[in-house]
């Protein structure tokens, strides 16, 4: 063995020592980090799992015991019936005198009661014919339904809404110093807040904001309870939750567009290029990354939204998260309220991946 | 005569394209005139509707009971009688003298507080790691901190409540404990993207002159970090104020508890039994006002820090 090969070996055995020091230090820096996530992330959900497989409830001295899948089956049950058309004595089909339209059986006769009770979730009308969605949790199913309307036109109203704020934002003029502070304003109201300040303004009689603007547009009577009414319920959420993270996505566009070079807008101007085609060949191909990563984050926490809905409906439409909150602490019911959760857990996550995937974002 | 004629045409044609350059020249500047003021109409529109909720709450909240129940509402506090404008501050002495409200703000300031520090200090270790330093294992921990900025809460919450209710851990100290769910992760990535922009020059100079790597952090990258740690923690403080789901859940048995979000959804009167949207909106004020403050304070550094926190991703 000679010197020099020697000497190379104590060399590499010291920068394994150093190496080997390193790697020591940052598992130690990073044990609180995996300590904490593991009390209140990791075993937890481990938990929820568990538990989602019981029929475990508050307060209650009864014993608890596994029931196997029988609460994903209670919420997620769902069937199609077709409604009968309603008859007259002689057999003949019975014709709303007022409509001309045929009268059908209600759904609650339709649905199926045996082992288990079906409600209706919603009827609809297809050839002719009448058919109604019965879930054994219509509350859930509805809750995931409306979730999913409200994710899916939340995010193309801020998307698109958010794009035209930035696209105006982008062009240098007076003041814009003050409107981008103006873009702050929503996202730093805390949603508890703004949603009682939109509750308020969508109070039922004419001391509220939109009921005086739909009687002064002659689109009411200034009554309308946009709140409780069912075909108002959903659109007015939307409305409060475009408001509150619209300036968001817009704050996160103009970031993207102050990123794309001038010259590329200079060169298309020189070859003639219509400000239609360089917003479609320049800005949105060299925005999609941004509005990507925007869009993925927005919708999930679209899906999981609560706030709003628990302040302004409470238990008259819920979300899927407000669902999960309501049969925890109204119902105490422990192991169905987890099953609920697992859903949404699952749901968040495979939308996860198909966004993930689909936009083709990469950790690094 | 034919001359006459063509001198005539030639004057004529002339003025015929001078006329028509000015109009075009008018027609372009009507154009720019017109798409100026289809412009500055754009920018207000856009400006009342960010602004025009947080107006509303101004003005309800300067009302008295009465001026609430007026049918059509008023766009300012105006007087039933007289119609004159009259604005009272009536709620938000009652806002003043509510002790819930009051003790919310306090929780919420413990809890904020709280968080904000403690996901800063583990965070920055973790962040210093995951950014600056070799070990086996960095990839998949990276992964892990990402997925776990997008974890939905609502999917531990039977789990969470039923261990505080367990063990009986009082609320404030189970909300600061569960805020990391949602504070560390994204902490502890901003921050690594933040470490790894770091020289690694001065890290490496530090050790040639005998530094351990603690040393290193604490007294060369710490210091170079604290921009970002104010960022960080920043959005890390709002998100905690922001927090409603186990706030809401947690103090259920625990009422004393409440923060600043369950306290305003909560909100009751001490007098009137309707619901007191006067004091309500006063209160609104009362927490959005110094948020809104130190939002536009910090405003360059919060856009940097979100869009750091999302662009990374």
């Amino acid at each position: 063995m000679t010197a020099a090969t020697s000497e190379a070996k104590a060399g590499r055995s010291k920068q394994s020592e150093l190496a080997k020091g390193e790697q020591r230090l940052a598992y130690w820096l990073l044990v609180p980090t995996l300590v904490v996530l593991l009390a209140i992330a990791f075993y937890p959900l481990g938990s929820v799992f568990y538990s989602s497989f019981t029929n475990d409830t508050f307060a209650s001295a009864a014993e608890t015991d596994f029931v196997g899948f029988q609460n994903y089956s209670d919420l997620l049950s769902i069937t199609f019936v077709e409604l009968d058309p309603e008859l007259d004595d002689s057999g003949q089909p019975v014709v709303d005198p007022e409509t001309g339209e045929a009268e059908f059986q209600s759904p609650v006769e339709a649905l199926p009661r045996d082992p288990r009770v079906y409600r209706e979730v919603f009827t609809f009308g297809l050839f002719g014919n009448q058919y109604t969605m019965g879930a054994t949790d219509a509350d859930f199913i509805l809750a995931i339904f409306d979730t999913l309307i409200f994710t899916v036109a939340t995010i193309t109203l801020e998307a698109v809404i958010g794009l035209g704020i930035a696209l105006v934002l982008n062009v240098p003029f007076r003041g814009r110093g003050a409107m981008r502070a103006a873009m702050l304003v929503p996202w730093a109201i805390l949603t508890a807040v703004s949603s009682r300040i939109w509750e308020w303004m969508f109070h039922d009689t004419r001391a509220g904001f939109f009921n005086v603007v739909f009687q002064n547009l002659g689109l009411s009577d200034g009554q309308t309870p946009f709140l409780s009414d069912e075909s108002f319920q959903l659109p007015a959420a939307i409305i409060i939750d475009v408001w509150k993270t619209t300036p968001f996505m817009a704050l996160l566009l103009l970031a993207g567009l102050a990123l794309i070079p001038d010259e590329l807008y200079e060169a298309a101007d020189v070859d003639g290029a219509s400000k239609w085609a360089q917003f479609r060949s320049v800005t949105l191909p060299l925005l999609k990354p941004t509005l990507a990563v925007a869009l993925v984050f927005r919708t999930l926490d679209a899906l999981r939204v609560f706030d709003l809905f628990q302040i302004i409906f409470a238990q008259s439409k819920y979300s899927m998260a407000s669902f999960a909150y309501y049969e925890l602490i109204d119902s105490q019911r422990l192991g169905y309220s987890s099953a609920a959760s697992v859903i949404i857990f699952i749901l968040i996550t495979l939308f996860a991946f198909v966004y993930i995937r689909g936009l083709g974002i990469t950790s690094d | 005569m034919t001359d006459t004629t063509a001198g005539r045409v030639a004057t004529s044609s002339r003025t015929d394209y001078e006329a028509i350059a000015e109009a075009a020249a008018r027609q372009r500047r009507r154009k720019k005139l017109w798409s100026k003021i289809g412009f500055w109409f754009l920018i207000v529109v856009i400006a009342i509707f960010l602004l025009f909720p947080f107006y509303w709450a101004i003005n309800s909240s300067l009302k008295t009971e009465a001026q609430l129940r007026m049918t059509p509402a008023t766009f300012i506090p105006r007087d039933p009688v007289t119609n004159d404008i009259s604005i009272t501050f009536q709620n938000y002495q009652a806002a003043f003298q509510n002790d819930t409200f009051i003790r919310a703000i306090w929780n919420s300031t413990i809890v904020a507080v709280s968080v904000t520090v403690i996901a800063l200090v583990i965070g920055a270790f973790a962040g210093f790691a995951l950014g600056k330093l070799r070990f086996r294992g960095k990839t998949p921990s990276l992964y892990l901190i990402l997925s776990m900025t997008m974890f939905p809460q609502v999917a531990v919450l039977t789990g969470l409540y039923a261990v505080i209710l367990n063990i009986g851990i009082p609320a404030i100290p189970s909300m600061i404990l569960s805020y990391m769910l949602f504070t560390l992760p994204f902490t502890v990535w901003v921050l690594t993207s933040f470490f790894q922009q770091l020289p690694l020059d001065l890290l490496q100079s530090a050790q040639v002159d005998g530094a351990t790597p603690f040393q290193s952090f604490r007294l060369i990258l710490l210091p170079l970090t604290m921009p970002a740690l104010v960022t960080t923690g920043l959005l890390a403080f709002i998100a905690a104020v922001n927090e409603y789901l186990f706030a809401l859940t947690f103090t259920t048995i625990e009422p004393d508890a409440r923060t600043i979000p369950v306290s305003i959804a909560l909100f009751t009167g001490q007098v009137s039994r309707q619901e007191p949207f006067g004091e309500i909106m006063a209160a609104a004020v009362l927490v959005t006002v110094p948020l809104i403050v130190l939002v536009l304070i910090f405003q360059k550094r919060i856009i940097g820090g979100l869009t750091a926190g999302a662009v990374k991703g």
